[in-house]
């Protein structure tokens, strides 16, 4: 097996976007998934969901960086949601503390309903 | 104060700066709002201090090479231009972490050096104040993956109890374990003979060598390999190492190092976890390989029993008895009777080996013996035609001992052949006689021949075949029951009828064994001629 990271944005009306990934997330998944967040928020977008239902590991290097993601969407008065988790992701999630401050949703439909990203 | 309060207010800016702007920012916050708008900012690194921000009239080596001033100071020497009125150390926690330097291009005076004392504590509380903030949040992280591991375990011990899936667990456990430690390569090994062959990889990982395999198979500790990037898992079974837990390329944020003394303990863990749900896998093989040998036993019994015969002749006037009593499942005793004219054939065969090889065997005899006696020949023509047959077609250590026996009551005469059988025995008139063995079993050689030997067997006589699993039946003690105490009991019923003899034998058998293991198939055929035909 071998788990590199693949990224697909869907821009979601004025201030909203799906991050696909599909892969490990890691220290260099991680950054990659950072750089194009921070791209969107500086792009306007303001609630940002990403989609790991392809995602079947994440490290903690890629659990700080998702934090960070978090932190700086709250600082921009954004928000982060994440959908399709994995078991062990989401049990991960939990214990690191995540879910705390982005909220989880089984399903992208669900997601896409609650935080209203247009389409 | 309002200088203070703004002061304040643009350190908070260092709060969401990254880490490399953190000084062009204490700089300027001092421009901003102290009279001090020239000067520099060092920090400590590997080398010494070093320059991390500058305003545009300050001239300011890369490094300095001095001791840091313990507390603010406005007389302190620093090869800048214009040369500082005050250094002001800069300190988070219990860290003197670098220094600001400070001149100004205005006059000052010592309310100006005060409010640049002042400002100096303020900036230092707020990084001791950021400084014990992050160490709380990589506290709270280091806590969190701690649980985290332990849950983890424990979701992998719950797995393996719930699954016997060696596919699925191995690629949990290498999820986890990629997850847990942050390594960018990992794989299994599992044994297979003196080798270590790969089973699962995350990313590439080499096959591992003979000298790394045998290093592997004898070491009871983790072993690690370019300077502590790889480390290598043995995974202990119950008596041996039965495979190999691998990690490699531990990431940090910097790029790739060894694991620290914890993620070795995890990996450990992992590793026992591993063996565990190996060994259970393999019992639970074990076991689904017994039950599918024993349907097999149970199949191949049932054909032997059909092969045996379902009854015995009802021959008048020769009453026959027969037991069969088998060590195994399947055994390596065989008999037939034959009837032709006037004549009763008795077979008692022993084929070498035990179980399922010597059930087979068991089959091709009886095959061979029933067309060879369709053929209506003489003895010594079947065990000829029988020993060409059993060594072509049966593997080369095996081969059968036989006796039969032909019992002519019109002539009052038996034949026989013994090839290689144990004596077996006529009672004739009271006198306890053996047909003894007159060749090699057959199988053995390719040309073999028998010769039909024949006897007087007079009204009265008796004929008593059995297999060595009588004679050398034994008793706990590891004494055999021989022929002696066969001939005791053929001696103390010699009048009796055939069917009392050959439970009297089979009864003294199981008398003398006393609850010992049958170790051998054990047969008895007996005829007594009672009378002739009418």
């Amino acid at each position: 097996m071998t788990d590199e990271l693949r990224l697909a944005v869907e821009r979601r009306g004025q201030d909203g976007a799906i991050l696909h990934t599909k892969g490990y997330i890691n220290n260099v998944g991680g950054e990659e998934i950072a750089t194009r967040a921070y791209e969107l928020m500086d792009q306007g977008v303001r609630t940002l969901l990403l989609d790991l239902r392809e995602t079947k590991i994440v490290n903690s290097i890629g659990i700080s960086i998702l934090i960070e993601i978090i932190e700086k969407a709250i600082e921009r008065n954004g928000r982060v949601a994440f959908c399709c988790l994995t078991p062990v992701i989401y049990k991960t999630f939990h214990i690191m503390g995540l879910a705390n401050y982005a909220k989880i949703f089984d399903s992208e439909e669900s997601a896409i309903a609650e935080l209203g990203l247009a389409a | 104060m309002l200088r203070l309060s703004n002061f304040i207010s643009d350190l908070q800016h260092l709060e969401r700066a990254a880490q490399g702007s953190h000084a062009p920012l204490i700089l300027e916050a001092f421009a901003r709002n102290t009279p001090f708008g020239i000067g520099a900012v060092y920090l400590r690194d590997a080398g010494g201090l070093r320059l991390a921000a500058k305003s545009d009239l300050c001239f300011a080596p890369e490094l300095l090479e001095i001791e840091l001033p313990a507390e603010p100071t406005s007389d302190f020497f620093l090869p800048l231009e214009p040369r500082p009125r005050v250094v002001l150390p800069i300190r988070a926690h219990r860290d003197t972490t670098g220094l600001v330097a400070l001149s100004s291009e205005v006059e000052l005076g010592e309310d100006d050096l005060q409010l640049a004392f002042v400002a100096a504590s303020y900036l230092n509380a707020f990084l001791t104040n950021q400084r014990l903030m992050l160490e709380m949040r990589e506290g709270d992280f280091q806590l969190k993956s701690r649980l985290l591991e332990l849950e983890s375990l424990y979701d992998i011990g719950l797995s393996i109890a719930a699954t016997l899936n060696v596919d699925e667990l191995a690629d949990e456990v290498l999820f986890r374990m990629i997850s847990l430690t942050n390594a960018g390569r990992a794989a299994l090994f599992l044994r297979d003979g003196d080798q270590f062959k790969l089973y699962r990889a995350f990313n590439d990982f080499p096959p591992l060598d003979d000298e790394l395999a045998a290093r592997l198979m004898s070491s009871p500790d983790a072993v690690t390999l370019d300077g502590g990037l790889v480390v290598m898992l043995p995974i202990k079974g119950n008596n041996a190492t039965i495979g190999v837990l691998a990690a490699a390329d531990r990431e940090t944020r910097e790029g790739v190092g060894t694991f620290e003394p914890n993620e070795m303990r995890l990996l450990s863990l992992f590793a026992n976890q591993v063996a565990i749900a190996l060994e259970n896998a393999r019992l639970h093989r074990d076991a689904l390989e017994k039950q599918a040998m024993q349907r097999e036993l149970d199949l191949a019994a049932t054909i032997q029993r059909d092969i045996l015969p379902k009854s015995i002749p009802n021959v008048e006037g020769l009453p026959i008895k027969s037991f069969s009593c088998p060590a195994k499942q399947v055994g390596g005793d065989y008999h037939a009777f034959f009837e032709r004219d006037e004549v009763v054939t008795l077979l008692v065969a022993d084929v070498s080996g035990k179980s399922m090889p010597a059930a087979l065997l068991v089959s091709a005899l009886h095959a061979a013996v029933q067309l060879l006696f369709a053929e209506e020949r003489e003895l010594g023509d079947v065990a000829t035609e029988l020993n060409k047959h059993i060594h072509r077609w049966s593997a080369e250590n095996k081969f059968v001992t036989l006796a039969m026996v032909s019992i002519d009551r019109e002539q009052e005469t038996i034949e026989f052949v013994n090839a290689g059988h144990n004596p077996q025995y006529i009672v004739c008139d009271g006198v306890i006689e053996t047909l003894k063995s007159h060749g090699l079993p057959v199988g053995i050689l390719p040309n073999s021949r028998y010769m039909t030997q024949r006897r007087p067997f007079p009204k009265g006589s008796f004929v008593v075949l059995y297999s060595d699993g009588i004679t050398e039946a034994e008793n706990v003690a590891g004494d055999e029951f021989e022929n002696d105490r066969l001939e005791a009991v053929l001696r103390e019923n010699i009048d009796a009828a055939p069917a009392v003899i050959c439970d009297r034998i089979a009864a003294a058998v199981e008398s003398f064994a006393s609850g010992a293991p049958q170790k051998d198939d054990q047969t008895i055929v007996v005829a007594r001629f009672v009378s002739e035909h009418k």
